[in-house]
């Protein structure tokens, strides 16, 4: 138990796949074996626990940017948090904000993606020129939406201003456009006021 | 009545002991512990204690996923070790690893009995409590992490979003995006290698 390094370290892979709970039941029991008598190896394991810990912590305070799918807000919902949720129609637009209690603020790009391979979102600043390309997001053909967590400290230093995103699916080295999303943000503090 | 007071300043100091210039093995604390009267033992038993302690913590969360269960896990396990290696009831001090390997399995299945209870009841409040229950789990760097993270391609922050906000397994994570658990697996390795050569430090040791 007080070996300083360890002989035959537990991979990565195998790391995660024990902490997920994802080995059979004799893997498991033998990794447990190994955790209890390696210093090392539980040191390892301590700090991917880490890493996770501070993930989640992220993505509950709304501050991690993220296109995931539509499980993610159910369960953030589940959990007791305060999201706020807009569904765009494709090529359509929305009225928004974030409230001060928001913890997490989503977006709902509606789109056919049957027969999509590969998706990429154009982000289109409120101001200035120029776009920003987020290449090969993560989406599930068959929901036909594509769900974007743009992050709260963006949103909450938004002066009233229009940004777009365009979702294009990618074929064979160009682009076909999907959708696009027209987001007229409004600063809470102004809609109190008006 | 056995008492692990010791516990929090051992933790918050661990390099302040002679045992650890000394390193002895774990037997070894264990065989002083037993020879030892009650009380003339503490400095073995607080090194015992903080090798220990973050290993059965570890156990704990893996098995019980909850955070307070894992510290009512690490003070039963911890003090039915003592006090038994106090009494000489631990025949075998070299397997000590897997003496408290035992005692953490049976300790979990009553505590996992206990906190089903107790996570019905408690389940409206989880939001309020998840600062409270990060306690005692290494703390990165916020602003590290979110600019490490941010880095990544936008599928492997996808992915390891959706496996670690609640430790999802990758074949659930698969179902999600449609695709092959293998391709999850492929993705969030290649993320979390990416995570830890950015992040350095005690990530990098992954």
């Amino acid at each position: 138990m007080t070996t300083p390094s360890c002989p035959v370290p537990i991979p990565l892979d195998a790391l995660v796949a024990y902490w997920l709970g994802e080995l059979d039941e004799a893997a498991e029991a033998q990794l447990d074996e190994h955790l209890f008598g390696c210093g090392t190896c539980s040191a390892q394991l301590q700090d991917l626990v880490g890493l996770g810990d501070g993930i989640r912590m992220l993505v509950q305070r709304g501050r991690l940017r993220a296109v995931v799918t539509d499980a993610l807000p159910k369960r953030l919902v589940d959990a007791g948090l305060r999201v706020r949720e807009y569904v765009v129609s494709r090529n359509g637009s929305v009225h928004c904000t974030i409230a001060p209690d928001d913890d997490v603020v989503f977006a709902r790009l509606e789109a056919p993606l049957t027969d999509v391979r590969q998706l990429d979102v154009l982000v289109f600043p409120a101001e200035g020129p120029g776009h920003e390309r987020l290449e090969h997001v993560a989406f599930n053909a068959s929901a036909s939406e594509v769900v974007v967590v743009p992050g709260t400290d963006l949103l909450r230093s938004l002066p009233a201003s229009t940004m777009r995103m365009q979702l294009v699916a990618v074929e064979h080295g160009s682009d076909r456009l999907i959708g696009e999303y027209t987001f007229h943000h409004t600063p809470w503090v102004l809609l109190q006021q008006s | 009545m056995l008492t692990l007071s010791y516990a929090s300043s051992v933790e918050s100091d661990p390099h302040d002991s002679a045992l650890r210039d000394a390193e002895p093995d774990d037997a070894s604390l264990a065989r002083r512990i037993a020879a030892g009267r009650p009380g003339l033992a503490a400095d073995a038993e607080a090194e015992l204690y903080r090798r220990l302690a973050p290993r059965v913590r570890l156990y704990g969360l893996r098995h019980l996923r909850e955070r307070q269960a894992a510290a009512d896990l690490v003070q039963q396990v911890l003090l039915m070790t003592i006090e038994r290696l106090r009494a000489g009831r631990v025949r075998e001090p070299e397997r000590l690893a897997s003496y408290v390997l035992g005692m953490c399995r049976m300790v979990v299945l009553d505590l996992q009995r206990t906190h089903a209870r107790h996570e019905r009841l408690l389940g409206t409040f989880a939001h309020d409590l998840s600062g409270a229950e990060s306690a005692g789990t290494p703390q990165l760097d916020d602003a590290s992490l979110l600019r490490c993270l941010e880095r990544l391609p936008e599928r492997e922050r996808s992915v390891l979003v959706m496996t670690f906000y609640d430790d999802r397994q990758a074949r659930d994570v698969a179902v999600d995006l449609g695709v092959s658990e293998g391709n999850v697996r492929v993705i969030r390795h290649r993320g979390l290698e990416r995570l830890r050569e950015c992040m350095g430090g005690k990530a990098a040791s992954l």
